[in-house]
């Protein structure tokens, strides 16, 4: 007979680890790849927002949709786009995604294993940098090409200002999968109530300007407006009333913060929640 | 020897069949008050998009600039009508493709086939709830948008605009019902709604004139009857025209599509129905 001693048990080595966070980034790759409709939808709809958005846009140009836009609409939009679309795919593919281990019954098999529980969230991050990335660039070079020249200043602080923003942004995302574990099948109307409000309080594809008095003060209670400010106004060569919400030391202050201390706040509360589901037996409920 | 004899549901008995569907899930709905208050919030949100933009690009003449480019300067109005008529698009194409992969998923589709209820009745039943649901939010959350922004949302010839709007909705769950086709053929239901939401609001010109289209892409979107649906809406609202001139004739088109798209569907999925049943296909998913 087999005895196994509680003691034997030996943390993973730094190595092991490695390699199981490489094997389930490649889980989420292969996933990824196996559902070519999903594959293809993502990639065609970023498309067609931004051409919905840019011909709305341009409804309010003088030349309408045959003209341009200035470099300063291009750059408003162009950057506060990619930093709505890491949030939003944040939110679905970290924070929601979570559900899909629940309901296939992994997530309860993965606390059997010495694999780090982070790791699942952490290979997440990969596939949302590496897809997303790719993202932008596609919807960039096409907004550029609809409406003008993109403006491009300060390229070193606009890259810092962006790891910050993302960092940010992922702690968001792994602080939502903690609420996902919480509210579960619910958790789908607050990312959808998530991303609209962040399409309206971060002004993601406006000025803060054309926002009301007391709706700009929701936004300065939100980190990441800081950032979509501080980054595209970076990018932008700091243009006449950019940064828009507050000086620029300040708001580099805060989204330094915000990269910081979300992630950290955002997996504390992941493993509060998973410690909750786990002595309530809520694991694999769904 | 007891002997059994088949005999075909009469109309009543078809017609209490659908709305039973409907019933269940208007019952259903109700259970969810969270979900149908962001149907309302939703369509607000989504106008308010092009709205700010339009606002931060146009500055104090956006007004202007918009009236020069689709004929009204009322451009709060045309963007809460866009994001509203898509509301109720949208929720057609999911509700339909949503019941048939529920079915398909929990394999209840296969016991359908065994009863003398048919597919169709029960889709009757499901577009009859989806109408309901998203005529009620869409008509809600434009009363409720304009109230928000502070435009008079009786502008207009409302009567014609409503006309519009219902007569529209036939073919669009004609439409619609095409797509549970594909999504029972292809046996995938989210990423498909996802990309048909976005080409659906291009194609009926959600915040824009379809016109600003190149001439190809407007003969396409042209074919779509949403794309009538909101144009006549808008002309009837705000005065922006219609498309043939004539608010009769855009009507008349509509009801071609409304004569036209709902049969053409029925045969359509009928024939993809009859199809997976051939080859193990209804069932598995």
């Amino acid at each position: 007979m087999t005895a196994f001693n509680q003691n034997s048990y030996q943390s993973p080595s730094i190595s092991a680890s490695l390699s199981s966070f490489w094997a389930m980034v490649r889980k989420e790759f292969t996933i990824m790849l196996r559902y070519p409709v999903e594959f293809l939808a993502s990639f065609v709809q970023v498309f067609l927002i931004v051409i919905i958005f840019t011909l709305a846009g341009l409804m309010f140009s003088p030349e309408g949709a045959g003209g341009g836009a200035s470099s300063e609409v291009t750059g408003v939009v162009s950057y506060g786009f990619i930093l709505f679309l890491f949030l939003s795919d944040t939110l679905w593919s970290i924070g929601f995604n979570i559900r899909r281990e629940q309901k296939q019954g992994t997530l309860e098999q993965i606390y059997m294993s010495p694999a780090s529980k982070l790791a699942v969230l952490g290979s997440r991050v990969i596939i949302t940098l590496i897809w997303t990335s790719i993202l932008s660039v596609v919807a960039v070079w096409l907004l550029t090409n609809l409406l003008g020249d993109l403006p491009i200043h300060n390229i070193g602080l606009g890259l810092f200002v962006l790891i910050m923003a993302l960092s940010g942004t992922f702690g968001t995302g792994f602080a939502f999968a903690a609420l996902t574990l919480r509210v579960k099948e619910s958790a789908q109307t607050a990312v959808n109530l998530l991303q609209f409000m962040f399409m309206i309080f971060c002004a993601p594809f406006f000025a803060f300007s054309a926002l009301p008095e007391p709706l700009l003060w929701i936004s300065r209670s939100i980190p990441l407006a800081y950032g979509v400010d501080l980054f595209r106004s970076t990018l932008m060569g700091f243009p006449n009333g950019f940064p828009e919400l507050a000086p620029f030391g300040v708001e580099l202050t805060i989204v330094t913060l915000f990269g910081i201390g979300m992630p950290i706040l955002g997996i504390w509360l992941y493993q509060q929640a998973e410690n909750h589901a786990r002595r309530k037996g809520s694991l694999s409920e769904y | 020897m007891q002997t059994f004899t088949y005999t075909p549901p009469t109309p009543r008995q078809t017609l209490s069949a659908a709305l039973a569907e409907t019933k269940i899930r208007l019952i259903n709905a109700t259970r969810y008050p969270g979900q149908m208050l962001m149907e309302i919030l939703i369509p607000i949100i989504f106008a308010a998009m092009p709205l700010l933009l339009g606002r931060s690009t146009g500055g104090a003449n956006a007004a202007v600039y918009f009236e020069a480019n689709t004929g009204t300067a009322n451009f709060v109005a045309y963007m809460l009508i866009g994001s509203n008529v898509f509301a109720i698009v949208s929720y057609a194409f999911w509700h339909i493709a949503h019941w048939v992969r529920f079915e398909q998923e929990t394999g209840t589709l296969e016991a359908v086939y065994t009863t003398p209820t048919s597919s169709t009745t029960l889709a009757a039943g499901v577009a009859i709830y989806s109408a309901i649901r998203g005529f009620g939010t869409a008509i809600i959350a434009y009363l409720l948008g304009c109230a928000i922004f502070r435009v008079n949302p009786f502008e207009g010839q409302v009567f014609l605009a409503l006309l519009f709007l219902l007569i529209g909705l036939v073919p669009l769950y004609g439409f619609a019902f095409l797509f549970g086709a594909l999504v029972l053929k292809i046996k995938e239901s989210n990423a498909l709604i996802n990309l048909m939401q976005w080409v659906v609001s291009f194609l009926m010109g959600i915040f824009f004139p379809v016109t600003v289209l190149p001439a190809g892409i407007r003969f396409v979107a042209q074919l779509f009857p949403p794309t009538w649906m909101v144009n006549g809406v808008r002309s009837s609202l705000l005065g922006v025209g219609y498309f043939l001139e004539n608010w009769y004739l855009d009507f008349a088109v509509l009801w071609a599509f409304l004569l036209f798209v709902p049969l053409f569907s029925v045969w359509v999925f009928q024939r993809v129905e009859n199809n997976l049943r051939r080859n193990e296909g209804i069932g598995t998913f």
